[in-house]
């Protein structure tokens, strides 16, 4: 725990509105990423409130030892796993098409060399790439298009910043999947990105 | 020799440190002599970093959330 940590934590131990809203705008992303892929979208916000509720009444309880955020997604897991454990070996397969394809199979040649090799983007930068509403309309759009699962195991390591270790224990999927899940995701939201900087359209 | 698409197989693995460290070596040398995946690669870590740069969705009622976990804090002191 940093000591900006620490300082956080004793104002919210007091109580402090102010506190708690700053907790609120860097955990709840992630909270809600977690909420959801364990239980889906029905429900997601719900389990998060009771997490936040239990989190507040365990907050005297808690160990000082990890951050409050790795605690925060743990109690969310928990909430949601208590209240409802879905049936995820069919899910986890699901590889929905995304509206801008993968890099997959066709892009090779048999002898696995690039048939048609990755274009250069106009574009070396986020902020550049960013820039362009109309490519962040088109990756949102593709965000949307994810399975359940991808996207928030996507969500979890690109935005959050969370190891594979942690999205493993927190989503009870092993290493593989996780990082088959990953791959997966990360193939697409590439190939709109492609896409869009061949075409300059979605 | 790793082909294109084996390497493309596991990049992923390759940027998040998942690969032996002879895979990693194999990678490596790959990327070396291959500019396409060279390409490949970088244009992947940048589309990381554009999802991370990604402006965080407003986080609807938050206000009042707060003003209920602190009200709901000082309750339980
Ligand atoms: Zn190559």
């Amino acid at each position: 725990m940093t000591a900006d940590e620490q300082r956080l934590l004793d104002r919210l131990l007091a109580g402090e509105q102010r506190a708690f809203a700053e907790l609120v705008q860097t955990c709840q992303g992630a909270m809600r990423a977690v909420a959801y892929a364990i239980v889906g979208e029905r429900g997601a916000d719900e389990v998060v409130q009771d997490a936040w509720l239990a989190a507040v009444r365990g907050l005297a309880g808690f160990q000082r030892r990890s951050s409050l955020k790795t605690w925060l997604l743990t109690i969310t897991a928990n909430t949601a796993k208590t209240r409802y454990r879905q049936d995820r070996r069919e899910v986890l397969l699901d590889d929905l098409p995304a509206p801008h394809g993968s890099i997959d199979d066709a892009r090779f040649a048999s002898d696995g060399h690039w048939l048609l090799a990755p274009s250069a983007w106009h574009e070396d930068s986020p902020e550049a790439l960013l820039s362009q509403e109309q490519l962040r309309e088109c990756l949102e759009h593709t965000l949307l298009s994810l399975s359940q699962l991808q996207s928030s195991v996507l969500l979890l390591r690109e935005r959050q910043g969370l190891e594979l270790v942690e999205i493993c224990n927190l989503l009870d999927l092993s290493l593989s999947n996780v990082r088959v899940l990953l791959h997966r995701a990360r193939l697409k939201v590439f190939a709109t990105l492609e896409h869009f900087e061949d075409t300059g359209q979605c | 020799m790793l082909t294109c698409k084996q390497l493309v197989a596991c990049s992923s693995d390759y940027l998040d440190g998942q690969l032996t460290l002879g895979e990693r070596l194999m990678t490596r040398q790959h990327l070396l002599f291959c500019r396409n995946c060279r390409r490949f690669i970088k244009q992947l870590r940048l589309a990381q970093a554009t999802l991370k740069a990604l402006p965080p969705a407003p986080v609807e009622g938050a206000e009042a959330l707060a003003a209920r976990l602190a009200a709901e804090r000082r309750a339980t002191r």
